[in-house]
């Protein structure tokens, strides 16, 4: 039931990859990676993971690309020399469509089969709070600790090139 | 003796007559969705036209031009679909279209009546949101392809502006469900049958609606599309059905927004009487979708700093104060 969607996101998620380590256009590389985010989130919910899938979507295609997209604006988008030809116009087409065909699929097979997950659809969300806020929540604190002290770092950093 | 293999006549009128179906091809799917963003361009033309003391669509049909949109959307669509000859080909094709796909699929998770929702997610807020979270990209996307000034500017604007004003969004929706304590939308509806969240969740209301029309780019927050500064911005360069594309997912939106605040606010489709639920739930939805429009009316445009310091700042803070008293109002107030 599940391997031909599990194949098929796959595919999406290695492509992408490989499409935005190899894109010649900069604004495509990114792109290209927001597809492979797309095959994650999509993996995720296969994984009956669908709270992690949402903020996958929300995290990584809502922020990270955008700001990688914001940045490459910023430097000023050097337009690569030879636009994309049809060929590879006509792939990163197919697997965009694939994605959202297989993103399709994954969310109404999960609405169509709600037993299909074993804690009955609502646990992972709570399961999931429990685990992250009374379980480890010393060492979620922690790591927020770890992520203060970077954007301290990098305040620090900026401001001692300005100096200069 | 082989199985009796099923005709496939039986069965592709068996899915075609399937509830699902039905559901995502007429109601709230494909077809009621363009009827209602014809209908809602409409009377997003003739309420402003009130306003203004004008008159507004007239000439089309007997019940005051109710069919302009209609005759509109078949000229755009059989006009001729010119590319620009140094736009990049591929992602000014793909925006729009990608993102009325994406707009369409935001009805999917609203429940207007507990027999017509299609996707009964339990996590559908989050995904609501998520889906709305990768508009900017298309529309950063859409102005940069079409290699020109003012649909490059529309873009970033837009970039800045949903950006500042995704995270207040979610935040201010954030009281919700700490209310009703899910994140599934029908229940959120279910568990206002003794009170809409309106009245406890005052503050994250005003600031849900104050961020949804920023994300709408609707007047007094469409800097990315003002006509008179960036003629329009990042649609510059559209023609024809890309225009209809583009315009339609705004419309669209405006009608899932309505309906996701009247779903989170106002009981969704609880409501009194031998009224069936989806009068309910529509009704809510076309007030909220007037007071937007009225808000059109109402308001001038914003700047850009007020808009982003706006945003960054109060629009943040009072999400953040929203959710504190969220917080005393779940657990009561500590006794000393």
């Amino acid at each position: 039931m599940t391997e031909p969607a599990f194949l098929v996101l796959a595919a999406v998620t290695v492509i992408g990859s490989i499409m935005a380590l190899e894109a010649r256009d900069l604004v495509y590389g990114a792109v290209a990676l927001g597809v492979a985010f797309l095959g994650m989130a999509g993996l995720f919910i296969l994984l009956d993971a669908s709270y992690v899938a949402a903020f996958q979507i929300a995290v990584y295609i809502g922020a990270v690309v955008i700001l990688i997209l914001f940045t490459v604006m910023l430097v000023g988008p050097a337009k690569g020399e030879a636009q994309m030809e049809l060929k590879r116009v006509s792939l990163l087409a197919a697997v965009l469509v694939a994605t959202l065909i297989g993103m399709g699929g994954a969310l109404a097979s999960a609405a169509a089969f709600p037993g299909s997950d074993v804690c009955g659809g609502s646990c992972d969300i709570q399961s999931l709070s429990r685990t992250l806020l009374i379980d480890y929540g010393t060492q979620l604190e922690l790591l927020s600790l770890v992520l203060a002290a970077a954007v301290i770092g990098a305040l620090t950093l900026a401001k001692a090139e300005k100096k200069t | 003796m082989a199985e009796p293999f099923p005709d496939p006549i039986q069965m592709t009128l068996a899915i075609m007559t399937s509830p699902l179906f039905l559901k995502i091809a007429i109601f709230p799917g494909l077809t009621s969705i363009a009827i209602i963003a014809a209908l809602l361009t409409w009377l997003d033309r003739k309420i402003t036209a009130r306003v203004q003391l004008r008159i507004g669509p007239q000439y089309v049909s007997p019940l005051g031009g109710i069919l302009q949109s209609f005759a509109d959307l078949i000229k755009l669509a059989f006009k001729e679909l010119p590319l620009p000859e140094k736009a990049d080909k591929f992602f000014f094709v793909m925006a729009p279209v990608f993102g009325m796909v994406l707009a369409g699929g935001l009805m999917g998770l609203i429940p207007f009546s507990h027999e017509t929702l299609i996707s009964n997610l339990e996590i559908g807020l989050p995904v609501f949101l998520a889906f709305v979270t990768l508009s900017p990209t298309l529309v950063l996307l859409a102005g940069w392809s079409a290699n020109s000034k003012y649909p490059f500017i529309g873009g970033l604007r837009s970039l800045f502006q949903q950006t500042a004003y995704e995270i207040p969004l979610w935040l201010s929706a954030i009281g919700v469900v700490m209310l009703a304590g899910t994140f599934n939308l029908e229940k959120i509806v279910l568990a206002q049958s003794k009170g809409w969240f309106i009245v406890p969740q005052a503050l994250g209301a005003l600031l849900f609606l104050i961020t949804s029309v920023a994300e709408q780019e609707r007047i007094p927050f469409d800097l990315p599309e003002a006509e008179p500064e960036v003629i329009m911005g990042w649609q510059a360069e559209y023609t024809g059905f890309f225009f209809l594309a583009a315009q339609g997912a705004g419309f669209i939106k405006l009608y899932a927004f309505s309906a996701l605040f009247a779903t989170l606010y106002l009981g969704g489709y609880l409501g009194p009487g031998p009224l069936p639920p989806l009068f309910w739930s529509l009704l809510k939805t076309i007030g909220i979708v007037v007071a937007v429009i009225l808000l059109r009316g109402t308001f001038g445009r914003v700047r850009i700093d007020q808009l982003l310091r706006a945003g960054w700042t109060i629009l943040l803070g009072l999400a953040l104060v929203n959710i504190v008293i969220t917080y005393f109002i779940v657990v009561g107030f500590p006794t000393i």
